[in-house]
């Protein structure tokens, strides 16, 4: 019997389900589920009766706390007239000027059978003050209008409303971005607010030809998200991968642009992030600049760029900020500590565990020392200090900020001086570890930081094992995994492998400006030239170029 | 399927850590033949050799750059001849590549890990490899572009911390037994020249495959440079005895160095560099012959081969050689030699022969009706 129940019950929801759709407006059927719900209320277009809208959008919605829903008469013919709009989404002072307006409309409103469509236009034409104004056809359209902050006027004979936009969503101020701080260089970062975010790149690039292209991603979220490019500059090819890449997903929401990141990505089992994210403007412009694509989601203050290679990751604001050799010695400490915070704890292993004569016999001989009376094995040792580590900086994370104070000291001071004491740990495997620590920190990009960490687990079981060929063989690897992937077609480890030397004024060397004449070649292929070049500034320039000049008008006679 | 692409200069990186890896890990101008201090006369003799080699390799592949030696050959020769001939090719892809690795696996086991199995060192290197050849050319060329500083760097490192143990002394006196030893040492590393047969498959992957002969003539003349320097750095620091008696002389030497009280011991630097010369040779090697195989066999795409390949290798370079001394034998000149003369000079003079016979006619037409357009 069980088969002739199911079907009985199917039968009964398709039967419901074409009830609804008949009527329209059964949406107090609890047995409707959400896709089905959806699909309705997007079919569902407005009437002509004021009331029967209210109705449908109360129903729909289920009458909620936020949804204010103002009723009134105006003019002569005493039209019926609504105004909604959701708590919390807009500002007040433009919401009591439109109701101002709506009182005011009264006294020059036409008359007669067409009163109410009449009237709107009328509001629109000449009395709402409002910065953007459009019409709304259907409950669907209503309701987004109203969650984007626009109040909405419904009258009694028209079948389409008015949105008005009196949006102020209240968002954080602007601050600085607090996973990426810089010494050097502009403090602002970005917020949740999506026109905010866009406003503070538009800000640093003034063209015209900065485009946004806006899409709706997400059936239930609804979030807006942006495709940013400077016309010209990036490659048609690849915002149009973009594009399609972004359009392409599918799904109910989007909470951060991290679910974007995981949908674009080329290759999903890449350890390393494969699209670069930031929550600095003057990072995103200057990518912009570079020819990349910036997608900016509401809601987050990380916007992503692509394509990425692996330099970006190494690089930070402050080196083209500060002058050409402290950009470049930061650079390369930056290079050296990276290359450490993966590779150390490996090496450390490996050499004490399998090739001590590489040592020198002083140094040896303080090491086995420090080991004397500690029970475990090397591998172990750094392994367990390692996991120790990554305990507590998960764990300072993610503390409310009144412990956490409390927690370093009891991880650091406690729990590591008193390991040392009781035997257990080594100090040369605590001095290897904490240095692995701080220069893992000198990664100017989080996600990328926490790739590194995953490896450097790989690094010191394979040390551990197989000593420094083991070490090797993890590194060829990696190298030959990076050097495989691209992000959105173009190779990942760029000016290394492929080698571009042009591209090496930006690696490890940070030169003068004035001598990045060219855009990146890979990206920027479009226009490789940035600027004019040979602006190197000199005594007697003025008169160079004046002459230049003074040939240059010659030669047009 | 998308072809892949090299760049010229990425094939001249690729070439030259090829050369210059076997040779520096053996050195064969100082442990074969009977040279002892004026190896390094046998290694600048070696260079025409291997240049004339290239010539004839590079040469025939530059007059069919959109196809690969197994592709000509069938032309040239017909479809058994073609075929036999590039069985000769597959199996000095797979055979080199077995003896290489087997090298630097014998060098680890006895320099630095005198207990692991050696099978365990073979087939690790020879997985990387196989990954990489998966990946593709293009993968390969690129890694080879991102080793390439790290490489040059430690040889150089290596050999100029050589420099305060050197004695002038080792390589005197200079031809006193006359040319004959300068030329039986010269022998090996000419026909170490046959690692240049990848030239016959990379050369239609390269973006100007015009001038692959002379990215090729320029890989030689770099790795030519780098055995001379390290023959004479060689025969200075250990002395011509020692040297010629070793069998990874080179490691040996940088063993020996010592730069101050703080810095010693930098063989591993040299080890980690054979390690990314090693890997580069076996992937350009495995991927030559997975594609060789798969065009003899009309088979679409290669890297299915990789795998059976991989293992049949391993199994080839642990089993070809009983012990390093075995290896050694390999390597003199009465052996090696005539084996790189049948295997890899004899079928190019074949096709070259086919080629002119084919060819001459045509070439002749081609050079008078340039010369006709030209004055008009």
């Amino acid at each position: 019997m069980k088969w002739l129940n199911a079907l009985l019950g199917k039968k009964n929801r398709t039967v419901k389900k074409e009830l609804a759709e008949e009527n329209g407006e059964d949406f107090t059927d609890s047995s409707l589920d959400i896709s089905e719900r959806e699909a309705a209320a997007k079919s569902l277009s407005l009437t002509k009766s004021l009331r029967e809208n209210l109705k449908m959008i109360r129903e729909i919605t289920g009458a909620p706390g936020d949804l204010a829903i103002r009723e009134f008469k105006t003019g002569r013919e005493q039209v019926e007239i609504a105004l909604l709009h959701l708590e919390g989404f807009i500002d007040n002072k433009l919401f009591e000027n439109i109701l101002r307006m709506l009182g005011l409309g009264s006294f020059q409103a036409p008359v007669g059978k067409g009163a109410g469509p009449n009237l709107l236009q009328e509001f629109r034409r000449r009395l709402l003050q409002s910065a953007e104004i459009k019409e709304v056809k259907t409950v669907d359209d209503l309701w987004n209008a109203l969650t984007n902050g626009y109040s909405v006027i419904l009258c009694h004979g028209s079948a389409t409303g008015l949105a008005c936009d009196t949006g102020d969503f209240r968002y954080r101020n602007v601050e600085e971005p607090s996973a990426e701080t810089s010494i050097r260089g502009p403090r602002d970062g970005f917020i949740e607010s999506f026109y905010t975010n866009i406003a503070l790149i538009r800000k640093r690039i003034k063209t015209p030809n900065l485009w946004l292209e806006e899409l709706t991603l997400g059936s239930l979220s609804r979030t807006k998200v942006g495709i940013l490019y400077i016309k010209g500059l990036a490659s048609e090819e690849l915002v149009q991968e973009v594009r399609q890449r972004v359009s392409r997903i599918k799904t109910d929401a989007i909470l951060e642009s991290g679910y974007i990141e995981d949908f674009i990505e080329d290759n999903p089992f890449s350890v390393f992030p494969l699209t670069f994210q930031t929550e600095r403007p003057d990072r995103v412009a200057g990518c912009l600049l570079e020819g990349r694509v910036a997608i900016v989601t509401e809601n987050t203050p990380f916007v992503l760029v692509a394509p990425m290679d692996f330099p970006m990751l190494l690089q930070a604001p402050d080196d083209y900020y500060e002058t050409m050799h402290i950009g470049t010695f930061l650079r390369v400490v930056r290079y050296l500590a990276f290359g450490a915070s993966i590779l150390l704890p490996g090496i450390y292993v490996a050499v004490i565990t399998f090739h001590n004569e590489l040592l020198q016999a002083q140094l040896l001989l303080r090491i086995a020392a420090a080991k004397e009376g500690v029970p475990f094995p090397v591998v172990a040792e750094v392994f367990l200090m390692e996991l120790l580590f990554e305990l507590l900086r998960e764990a300072g994370l993610r503390l409310p900020r009144a412990i956490g104070p409390a927690i370093s000291i009891v991880g650091a001071l406690v729990l590591g001086d008193a390991a040392i004491r009781a035997g257990l740990v080594s100090p040369p495997v605590v001095i290897v570890v904490s240095l692995t620590a701080i220069a893992s920190f000198t990664v100017p990009n989080f996600s990328f930081g926490i790739a590194g960490r995953l490896l450097r687990f790989i690094f010191i079981l394979l040390g551990g094992a197989f000593g420094l060929f083991g070490v090797q063989f993890g590194a060829l690897l990696v190298l030959i995994y990076t050097s495989s992937i691209r992000s959105f077609g173009y190779p990942y480890l760029a000016p290394m492998s492929p080698l571009i030397l042009q591209s090496f004024k930006d690696l490890h060397l940070r030169i003068w400006r004035w001598r990045m004449d060219t855009r990146p070649l890979l990206l920027g292929g479009r226009e490789p030239l940035r600027q004019a070049r040979g602006q190197q500034p000199r005594p007697g320039i003025e008169e160079e170029e004046k002459e230049k000049a003074g040939k240059g008008r010659k030669n047009d006679h | 399927m998308t072809t892949e692409k090299i760049h010229n200069r990425q094939l001249v990186f690729m070439l030259f850590m090829i050369r210059s890896t076997v040779t520096i890990a053996t050195l064969p101008v100082l442990t074969t033949g009977t040279a002892e201090q004026d190896a390094w006369l046998s290694a600048i003799v070696s260079l025409p050799a291997t240049l004339l080699t290239i010539l004839l390799i590079g040469g025939l592949a530059v007059k069919f750059p959109e196809e690969t030696v197994i592709e000509y050959s069938r032309k040239l020769l017909g479809k058994t001849g073609g075929t036999i001939i590039s069985f000769f090719f597959l199996w000095t892809f797979l055979y080199t590549a077995a003896t290489e690795v087997r090298i630097y696996a014998e060098l680890l086991n006895t320099g630095l890990f005198p207990l692991t199995p050696l099978i365990f060192l073979v087939s690790s290197m020879v997985l990387l490899a196989a990954v990489a050849a998966v990946l593709g050319i293009e993968t390969i060329a690129r890694t080879a572009d991102a080793l390439i500083f790290f490489y040059i760097f430690f040889i150089t490192a290596s050999l100029l911390g050589a420099v305060k143990a050197f004695d002038h002394i080792n390589l005197q006196p200079v031809l006193s037994r006359g040319f004959g030893p300068v030329f039986s040492s010269a022998l090996t590393p000419a026909a170490l020249g046959n690692q240049s047969l990848v030239l016959g498959i990379l050369v239609p992957t390269l973006t100007t495959p015009r001038k692959a002969v002379t990215s090729a003539v320029l890989a030689a003349l770099l790795s030519g440079t780098v055995l001379i320097l390290s023959s004479i750095t060689v025969v200075g620091v250990l002395g011509p005895k020692i040297g010629s008696s070793s069998i990874f002389p080179f490691f040996l030497m940088t063993r020996a160095i010592e730069i101050s009280r703080f810095i010693e011991r930098i063989e591993a630097l040299v080890v980690i560099a054979w390690g990314m010369g090693i890997f580069i040779n076996l992937a350009v090697f495995l991927y030559c012959g997975a594609r060789g195989v798969s065009q003899i066999a009309k088979i679409h795409d290669y890297r299915p081969l990789i795998g059976p390949m991989a293992v049949l290798w391993v199994i080839l370079s642990v089993h070809t050689y009983d012990d390093l001394l075995d290896l050694v034998k390999f390597f003199q000149p009465q052996i090696f030699f005539p084996y790189s003369m049948t295997t890899t000079i004899l079928p190019y003079l074949l096709l070259w022969a086919a080629y002119l016979i084919r060819h001459a006619g045509r070439g002749e037409k081609k050079y008078i009706k340039k010369r006709r357009i030209k004055p008009g």
